[in-house]
């Protein structure tokens, strides 16, 4: 089957996330996602890359990476952090955490609703801690219809 | 680049307006928490939030506008969101926000609502 594979390393840093949600999102259309798609694709996009910025990055200078695949069938987008084992900070994906956030998520919360939003819009949402320590979140969104890739 | 340049403050009848003239995603998000910050730190009572030139937002902005909603609730005041595309009203719904805090379609009917 054919594949694609287009691979990104941003900075940790917020500012670079909005460039990236405007290339997945002009991507996404041109794979022929409806706007609403689109529209959700760009928000888990955001949401992941957040977490990944504020949470799972020591500093500014070690980035996120992003591989972004797109096959006959689906768009996926995996987003890798490397946490912050030298802050001394424990991996913030861990099943006590992320059970915590889910126990404790309301609409009067500021904060804790990215991974609601990513596990409720995406047709595929996954999350591990990887080999770097840190974690990999990975989001699949099915193509409206199958299509041809060129490489 | 400072994102508060593109959030435009106002006043219209005693209350505040400020019109974001930028999509809200992280770094926008950490901005428009300062501009609400700062209107906290100056006593204001009374604000609307003009999202009719906004075509994204993340949970990071809702919660910013979601805890200055609670905030001014406190001291008899309150904050007022208008003017949302279909994709933003989405959002708010998603994460329960609407119930939090008042939506309108216009800015004049969520001034009118004071």
């Amino acid at each position: 089957m054919a594949q694609a594979d287009i691979q990104l390393q941003i900075p940790s840093a917020a500012f670079y996330i909005e460039p990236v949600r405007v290339f997945v999102g002009n991507l996404a259309q041109s794979l022929g996602f409806s706007r609403k798609r689109v529209s959700d694709i760009q928000l888990v996009l955001d949401e992941i890359c957040s977490n990944a910025v504020h949470h799972g990055s020591a500093d500014e200078k070690v980035g996120v990476k992003l591989c972004i695949s797109i096959d006959t069938h689906a768009l996926e987008i995996l987003v890798r952090d490397t946490g912050r084992r030298y802050t001394g900070e424990k991996n913030w994906l861990t099943h006590e955490r992320l059970s915590e956030i889910e126990m404790n998520r309301s609409p009067n919360n500021e904060r804790g609703h990215g991974i609601f939003i990513a596990k409720s819009l995406a047709d595929m949402h996954e999350m591990q801690p990887n080999a770097a320590g840190g974690t990999d979140v990975r989001v699949t969104f099915r193509l409206p219809k199958p299509r041809d890739i060129e490489i | 680049m400072d994102s508060t340049k593109l959030m435009k403050l106002r006043e219209e009848s005693g209350i505040k307006v400020i019109e974001i003239q930028t999509d809200l995603s992280s770094y926008a998000a950490s901005d428009l928490r300062k501009v609400l910050e700062g209107l906290l730190a100056e006593k204001v009572e009374k604000v609307v939030v003009n999202l009719s030139q906004v075509s994204h937002i993340n949970s990071t902005a809702v919660g910013a506008l979601v805890g200055v909603a609670k905030r001014l609730r406190q001291s008899g005041g309150d904050l007022k969101i208008c003017s949302l595309a279909d994709n933003l009203t989405r959002t708010f719904n998603l994460i329960g926000a609407s119930s939090v805090v008042e939506i309108y379609e216009s800015e004049n009917s969520a001034l009118a609502a004071f």
